[in-house]
């Protein structure tokens, strides 16, 4: 099956098949499975063309998604009558009032392929453009958080370039 | 990259950037004095912007002018601490 012209084979599970995607590790995958209920032993060829659809249309355009349906669980047992009114402080408030602002759905900040490639083609050229040492390393080639040069140092080689090819 | 995380990389929120204060930082603005500065570390806030400094390298002070995009990476990364491998001849064998 073909999902944004990448082939992913029938006989592949679901949340392994996902991680072809640039961008798209374990752990997103298992994320995005679990927000479209797709089961982790579901197989591609297994997917109902609705599913098929809905991936699609997430994977193409993930900031579009709507938010995560809100599933209520069931309120904590407390006799309301004996509890002591409980009241937060300060610092409490403040922790809760930053877990709400932290919540923001991690699959709608999701960046994958072509779009992550360029954030991180920008990202090295605006080191290189200001001429700190992240980008002067990345210009020679080089190693940028302090490893060693004496030997090796293949996958700076290979990848650290100013205009990032992959 | 989020101009955020660049200031606080891996740093807890509630303490803020680091940064050293420099008391001659407005008359430098206005006289165009650059401020001599061993701070390497501290974080270029955003009222650094159109500073010039000399930032020790180990050895001399490199002159780094602070511009718009420097906000939230610290001084030491605008001043090289390594010199260039460069071979030389020796004269008499």
């Amino acid at each position: 099956m073909h999902i944004l012209g990448k082939l992913l084979r029938d006989n592949l599970y679901v949340p392994y098949a996902l991680t072809f995607f640039y961008g798209i590790g374990p752990a997103t995958a298992q994320r995005i499975c679990a927000r479209y209920q797709i089961h982790d032993r579901c197989k591609i060829r297994h997917l109902t063309p609705v599913q098929v659809t809905a991936l699609t249309a997430f994977l193409s355009a993930p900031s579009n998604t709507p938010d995560a349906p809100v599933q209520p669980v069931a309120p904590p047992r407390v006799n309301t009558l004996r509890a002591k009114p409980f009241a937060m402080s300060s610092l409490a408030v403040k922790k809760e009032k930053d877990a709400q602002e932290k919540s923001k759905d991690p699959l709608q900040e999701l960046r994958i392929e072509s779009d992550l490639r360029r954030e991180i083609r920008e990202n090295i050229a605006h080191q290189r453009m200001i001429g700190s040492y992240v980008g002067r390393r990345h210009a020679m080639g080089l190693p940028v958080r302090g490893q060693s040069t004496r030997h090796n140092s293949k996958t700076a080689r290979k990848l650290n370039r100013v205009e990032r090819r992959n | 990259m989020l101009p955020t995380l660049v200031a606080q990389a891996g740093r807890s929120a509630w303490k803020g950037p680091f940064f050293v204060a420099f008391p001659n930082l407005r008359e430098a603005m206005e006289n165009n004095i650059p401020i001599r500065t061993k701070a390497r570390a501290c974080t270029i806030l955003p009222n650094f912007v159109g500073v010039r400094f000399l930032v020790h390298n180990g050895k001399q002070y490199l002159p780094v002018t602070v511009t718009q995009d420097m906000v939230g990476h610290k001084l030491g990364e605008f001043s090289q601490t390594r010199k260039r491998f460069m071979y030389k001849q020796t004269k008499n064998k």
